[in-house]
């Protein structure tokens, strides 16, 4: 893939063509990460947009609330992001008038996969993790490639800092290994508190080393109770 | 009657100057001379039963085919023209199997049951892709999704309502007064079975056998009783 899309490729090969090093994509970089638990689900994504060594804005939103239950983090070219979450917004519009309910987190990951599928040969240039609360009231995770590809997990992470935070929270959550029997809950066994803590810390180290990360942290928290905000400063550096 | 609608009961969607669709209320017409049909809800799940008109001792009873699986978790009897259900029918099939595929989930019975209607009306005279006449067909869809077991009736209007206890067809005036002395919402599916088949045979010309009537449920799954199954619900009257 990074073959592919890596937006500077083009530029560093000297091309014969005037105007042929153009790409239609671009990478703003920036971490997302979501985990989780029995009854809540935690996503966060850092506020920090750059391209390059330039930092475009310090305080951009990567999280996109979609229904009450169902919020959408996505790292990548922002204006691929935009237009899928537009697209998904619209969708959802069109289900509750069709349905006379709002989209399940379940139906919104499906939907999300046909939707990166659908523009198989030239994806929305997003890597996206889909958070919130299933149809029994349990949190979930759904994790993604750019051409859809999906699966539930307890915790995921995407963007620039993946590498990064994944490694950390695979040590302090241990993933339900897919092929062990019996099937184990996919959730984690961290409570709400301790769940948005870890997303700080790994927050704070993907900040230290990766220059896409950083200036600010937000995470959504979804539980029965609703929907809630925080913030935490990151290195602005 | 001639002198009187001569001038509008040709066109399918000419009103008349009282307002009417002629063509619309014949449709309803041709829907009282069909084999009958009931419809009932109970809190365990919903039964449908038909009559099927075996009109010669070398027909095969079961090439009469008047309930039919539109999705694992909805079925439908018929009455009237029923090679117009089929039409309706394989729609509703498409529809829920979109529905699957586009959400991962089950689609709801009153969004199945709107397809059914949104398609009952698409007629007109000069398009050549559309049906060129109302569907002669009335349909009990009887269904098990988030909100429970649900029964709803169809009329070639595509006006459609949602119902405890239905009966539709020839026999269908009689059988609803039946219904309405006879049915109570807390009864058992066993008790409802039972009271479908005596009611079905109140207004039957032909004696109840297993080759004459057929008996389906949801609940919360559709199952086409085999013949004996059916044994056992007459072996009750």
């Amino acid at each position: 893939m990074s073959m592919v899309f890596a937006p500077r490729m083009a530029e560093a090969a000297p091309s014969s063509h005037a105007g042929a090093s153009w790409s239609p994509y671009d990478n703003n970089g920036g971490t997302c990460v979501a985990i989780a638990g029995a009854d809540y689900c935690v996503i966060a994504a850092d506020t920090r947009m750059s391209t390059g060594f330039s930092i475009l804005t310090r305080d951009y939103s990567k999280i996109h609330q979609i229904t009450e239950k169902c919020v959408l983090a996505s790292s990548g070219f922002q204006a691929d992001v935009r237009s899928l979450q537009k697209n998904l917004d619209a969708r959802h519009q069109i289900y509750q008038h069709q349905h006379n309910k709002q989209m399940s987190c379940p139906a919104m990951a499906q939907l999300l996969s046909n939707t990166l599928y659908y523009k198989r040969f030239f994806p929305y240039y997003a890597f996206n993790v889909l958070g919130g609360l299933d149809n029994e009231g349990k949190g979930c995770v759904y994790t993604y490639d750019a051409v859809g590809s999906y699966e539930r997990s307890g915790y995921s992470s995407q963007g620039s800092g993946q590498t990064l935070i994944m490694p950390v929270l695979d040590n302090q959550l241990k993933s339900a290994s897919p092929l062990v029997l019996p099937p184990r809950e996919s959730s984690t066994p961290l409570t709400e508190n301790e769940a948005v803590d870890l997303i700080k810390d790994t927050f704070a180290s993907a900040a230290e080393r990766d220059i896409y990360t950083g200036d600010g942290v937000e995470i959504v928290i979804i539980n029965k109770d609703g929907i809630r905000r925080e913030t935490m400063p990151l290195k602005r550096d | 009657m001639f002198l009187t609608r001569s001038e509008y009961d040709r066109g399918f969607n000419t009103f008349s100057p009282e307002g009417r669709l002629f063509q619309v209320e014949y449709a309803i017409e041709a829907i009282k001379l069909g084999s009958t049909a009931v419809g009932l809800k109970t809190k365990e799940g919903v039964v449908l039963a038909v009559e099927k008109r075996i009109t010669s001792v070398l027909l095969e009873p079961t090439s009469v085919e008047k309930i039919m699986e539109i999705d694992e978790h909805i079925g439908c009897a018929m009455s009237g023209l029923t090679a117009d259900a089929r039409t309706l029918v394989e729609h509703g099939r498409v529809e829920t199997q979109n529905h699957r595929f586009s959400y991962n989930e089950p689609m709801s019975v009153e969004s199945t049951t709107q397809a059914l209607c949104d398609l009952a009306l698409r007629f007109g005279e000069f398009d050549e892709e559309s049906m060129s006449r109302p569907f002669g067909v009335s349909l009990l869809i009887a269904g098990h999704d988030e909100s429970g077991p649900c029964l709803y009736h169809t009329d070639p209007s595509g006006t459609f309502w949602q119902c405890d206890a239905k009966a539709i067809g020839s026999g269908s005036e009689g059988a609803d007064t039946s219904l309405q002395e006879h049915f109570n919402k807390n009864m058992t599916l066993e008790e409802a079975e039972t009271l479908a088949l005596s009611t079905l045979k109140h207004v039957m010309e032909e004696k109840v056998t297993s080759c004459n009537v057929d008996i389906a449920k949801v609940a919360p799954k559709y199952h086409l009783y085999t013949p004996e199954e059916v044994e056992v619900v007459i072996q009750r009257l």
